[in-house]
């Protein structure tokens, strides 16, 4: 403004100067500049209050933006003071709550409950007047009590840990001094030997037995104890000894530890199925379960019974873990030696050595039913095929046993375990020597049989005439027989007996005789049936002496089986049929053909009649002192 | 009666009861079953039905002979005769009524009986046995009146013609003799071996008459000769039946000739001399062949042979069920 007033100035001057130069041209001009100077005047005083209004104007726009930026400001701090405080409330709120979810460790101690205190804790602890009304100061004093009494239970605690120690070192030192006795006890079990067998008295052995009897399982362990009873009592001859790994069985009756190994084994075994099964199939995952299935217990028995000549059976006895059954496996040891009879071969098989002996016990199934579903479960149809590696497991080895399983028609039986065992013991050893030595005097026959001579005993010489000519041989079993269909048909052969056919020959006569023998020989007569080449073919069913024939050698247990027990009963069977063949033959008066001639067979036994009743049978039943033939 | 006893029976001898309901089969063992025929005829009849209602042991030797009177069943053993009372025998008591010997010279061993007849008119009970005679008792006194003897070997079997009261027996000798009035022992015989006629003679078997049956003019003769019908005022043989076995039992019935023997087959012949039919059964030889006559409602023939089973044929052409012992 003092610029423009300056340089409105400047130009008034230089107007003015100009303006003097020009006032003398002319002051009729004069007037007219002193208009103009007044207009500029005018004009200047104009912008001057232009300018004024201006100045004014941003003044009091400036003013008016002072004032709200001051209420902008004070209002600023309040807000600011508005948000802080909000803030503290909101902490203040979290520190609240913070406070009421705190749950303070106290809480967790467990208090008695307040009855009980302020029936123990004293006065000066519970303060009764105080705590009953103030919530806060009985909790307090609660664990006031609370704290009391821990300490007096620390300190009870610490005194019986040290009176343990004091106990346990007194144990230590008992057991030092008794462990120290144990090598002078042992000197003298060692030096007391060679008088233990001096007396015949074992009790180191039998000691040594029930140790290890301990571990073997619950079946065997029943047997064992009746066996040695029975034998000790009863035949002395009968031994049990106890054969196979101890410690497997110990490790197998070891539960807690068990488990770990369970856990370690099942892993090592899952490890090598798992390799297994990259290599091979699920074929061999189900071997593995079966070999599992059948395992054996690691212990087994071994039961020994001799007969009269020497000979000797063993029977080993086996317990199946898991299928609860035993089984039986059988060896015979004999003095002599036994070879040539080639028929006989089957007779002291042990396979079949033992079969059927109490009426149709096979010994091919198992007799639990409840292994039939575990079979099912890893694929074993039939436990026949498992027999002559695991042995047999006849019922009566595990009524021996002990082991009585609910089998259709079988009385209900009351006794178990060892009852069960001790009712069967006797009659079963007693059937077992039976037997060996029924197999035995078999074989005996069967080796003479072959070579053509039929051994009858003195005892039996009563049966038969003094002379018999027929001669006979052994021959084996070729070919379907026909004349043997009447014995199938009545069921009486089974796959369990021995079969085999005797030629006795005489002259141009040939008798074929097929022979059942059941394996329970002698209790069960073995079974003839006859057929007859001499002039055409004849049969026991196409022919009625040849049925008499038949029934002549197939009943009269009671003639022919000679003295106790009955072990000539075959032999005696064959004489009398070759007796029989000589009585046909000779008194067979017709000539076929209408030739005549003299007969092929003469008359040399001494008979009656020689025909009898409407089918006219032949006598052939032998008198003895008298020496005749007559018809029964 | 274990199952090798029953592979070894044989039946040898049967006879119906009075009424007709009834069965008594002998066998080897000297036992006699009593078997009911309306409980094994009857509708509902079940296995047990052909089992006997009665079982006992009759004799020591076998019953090679049964025979029916009008109350009581006779039993023949080793030389002995036994009634029983057939009403006893329906309650299942078997107590004997009387048992009787003929007189035997032999002592050394006890003939058998082989088949006994009745003679209604005078009612005598004729019996013929290993001994070689006839021996007649008097079925009321008990008392043996007269013994007819003539045979060389023992006595197969006997048959009566009831017209003219005479007896006919045939043996083991090959001999046919014909026994007339018995008041007078042996008033006349004749004889017709089977040897004589070479049509039904059978060297290869023998010369034994095993079987007997007579129908007032004709006689039926067999056993080691083939089976041959005769005529009997004539004394020859008019037909040869050529059946391959012995027989044992022929009967007559209708216009049919019924035989049985050794093959397990009855033969159905025809008066001609011809082989009619051979029905098939059970036993391979049969021994007994009965016909029950008498009731109509169980009208059936009945054999029995080497076997423990009893034929029964409801209609005689083929078997209808097996009685077992």
């Amino acid at each position: 403004m003092s610029s423009d007033a300056v340089k409105k100035r400047k130009p008034k001057v230089i107007r003015n100067e100009a303006g003097t130069p020009e006032t003398k041209r002319g002051r009729a001009e004069g007037e007219q500049s002193v208009e103009m100077e007044e207009r500029r005047r005018q004009c200047s005083v104009h912008f001057i209050t232009l300018k004024k209004l201006n100045r004014l104007a941003h003044m009091r726009l400036k003013k008016g933006r002072d004032q709200t930026h001051e209420a902008k400001q004070r209002v600023d701090v309040l807000h600011l003071q508005l948000q802080n405080l909000l803030y503290e409330v909101m902490h203040l709120q979290k520190e609240i709550s913070k406070c009421l979810e705190f749950k303070s460790q106290h809480e967790e101690i467990e208090l008695v409950s307040e009855e009980e205190f302020f029936q123990e804790a004293p006065a000066e602890i519970s303060r009764p007047h105080v705590t009953r009304d103030d919530h806060h100061q009985l909790t307090l004093a609660r664990l006031d009590w609370e704290l009391e009494q821990r300490k007096r239970l620390a300190e009870q605690y610490k005194m019986s840990l040290a009176r343990k120690e004091k106990i346990h070192k007194a144990i230590e030192q008992k057991r030092e001094y008794l462990s120290s006795l144990q090598p002078g006890l042992q000197n003298i079990m060692q030096a007391s030997l060679p008088v233990q067998e001096c007396l015949s008295m074992p009790f180191e052995q039998m000691q040594k037995q029930a140790e290890v009897a301990r571990h073997l399982p619950p079946p065997l362990y029943v047997l064992l104890v009746q066996a040695a009873a029975y034998g000790q009592a009863c035949d002395k001859t009968l031994s049990a000894s106890i054969s196979g790994d101890v410690d497997e069985a110990k490790a197998l009756s070891r539960p807690p530890e068990d488990s770990q190994d369970d856990e370690s084994d099942s892993d090592a075994e899952e490890e090598q199925q798992n390799t297994k099964r990259r290599r091979a199939s699920v074929g061999v995952q189900l071997d593995d379960k079966r070999k599992e299935m059948l395992r054996r217990h690691p212990l087994s028995l071994c039961v020994d019974l001799k007969c009269k000549d020497g000979s000797v059976l063993h029977l080993f006895f086996y317990y199946l873990m898991n299928l609860n059954i035993l089984t039986v496996k059988t060896k015979v040891s004999t003095t002599t030696d036994l070879s040539g009879a080639v028929s006989a071969g089957e007779l002291l098989n042990s396979e079949s050595l033992l079969n059927c002996l109490y009426a149709s016990d096979h010994g091919q199934e198992t007799p639990n039913p409840t292994n039939r579903y575990q079979f099912d479960k890893v694929g074993i149809t039939t436990f026949a095929d498992y027999v002559s590696d695991l042995g047999h497991p006849y019922v009566w080895v595990q009524k021996l046993g002990g082991l009585q399983f609910s089998s259709d028609g079988a009385q209900v039986c009351v006794l178990m375990g060892s009852a069960l065992s001790a009712s069967h013991m006797e009659r079963t050893m007693k059937l077992l020597q039976g037997r060996l030595q029924a197999r035995l005097a078999l074989h005996k026959q069967f080796s003479s049989l072959e070579h053509s001579i039929i051994p009858i005993s003195g005892e039996c010489q009563h049966l038969f005439p003094a002379k018999v000519v027929s001669g006979l041989t052994l021959v084996p079993v070729e070919q379907e027989l026909g004349f043997v269909q009447h014995v199938l048909k009545a069921g009486l052969l089974r796959e369990t007996d021995l079969f085999f056919m005797a030629v006795v020959e005489r002259g141009t006569a040939r008798l074929l005789a097929a022979v059942v023998v059941n394996p329970r020989y002698p209790e069960v007569m073995p079974l003839f049936s006859l057929s007859l080449h001499w002039k055409g073919e004849r049969s026991g069913r196409t022919e009625d002496n040849l049925r008499a024939m038949e029934s002549e050698v197939n009943m009269f247990r009671a003639e022919l089986q000679g003295p106790r027990p009955g072990l000539q009963l075959l032999t005696n069977q064959i004489q009398r049929l070759c007796v029989c063949l000589d009585v046909y033959l000779e008194t067979e008066s017709q000539v076929c053909d209408g030739s005549e001639g003299p007969k092929e067979f003469p008359r040399e036994k001494m008979c009656l009649r020689t025909a009898r009743g409407p089918s006219r049978l032949k006598p052939f039943k032998y008198n003895h002192p008298q020496g005749f033939f007559s018809h029964r | 009666m274990g199952p090798v006893e029953l592979l070894h029976m044989s039946v040898f001898s049967q006879s119906f009861s009075p009424c007709g309901r009834f069965l008594a089969a002998g066998n080897n063992y000297g036992e006699i079953a009593v078997f009911s025929l309306s409980a094994a005829l009857s509708p509902d009849a079940s296995q047990a039905s052909q089992k006997p209602i009665l079982n006992f042991t009759a004799h020591d030797g076998p019953v090679f002979s049964l025979l029916s009177t009008d109350t009581h069943l006779l039993s023949a053993g080793n030389g002995e005769i036994s009634a029983w009372s057939w009403a006893e025998l329906i309650k299942k008591s078997t107590k004997a009524a009387w048992t009787r010997k003929p007189s035997y010279e032999t002592s050394l061993e006890i003939p058998e009986i082989n088949a006994m007849i009745i003679n209604p008119k005078d009612n005598s009970l004729i019996v013929g046995g290993g001994d070689n005679n006839i021996h007649i008792m008097d079925m009321e006194t008990g008392i043996f009146k007269s013994v007819l003897k003539g045979h060389t070997d023992y006595i197969h079997c006997l048959c009566f013609k009831e017209r003219e009261e005479e007896i006919l027996s045939g043996g083991e000798d090959g001999a046919v003799r014909i026994w007339g009035h018995t008041e007078i022992l042996l008033s006349h015989f004749q004889t017709c071996s089977g040897m004589a006629s070479q049509e039904c003679a059978r060297p290869q078997f023998g010369k034994w008459i095993s079987c007997l049956a007579t129908d007032s003019d004709w006689m039926l003769c067999g056993g080691g000769p083939s089976l041959s019908l005769w005529h009997l005022r004539s004394m020859s043989p008019t037909s040869v039946f050529p059946l391959p076995g012995c027989q044992r039992e022929a009967v007559f019935y209708q216009d049919l000739i019924m035989s049985v023997g050794e093959g397990p087959h009855v033969s159905h012949c025809l008066h001609g001399g011809t082989v009619k039919a051979q029905i098939p059964c059970t036993p391979s030889s049969l021994n007994t062949l009965a016909l029950n006559l008498k009731n109509t409602e169980h009208r059936v023939m009945t054999v029995g042979g080497s076997s423990h089973q009893i034929d029964v044929f409801t209609n005689f052409s083929y078997r209808a069920f097996s009685l077992s012992f």
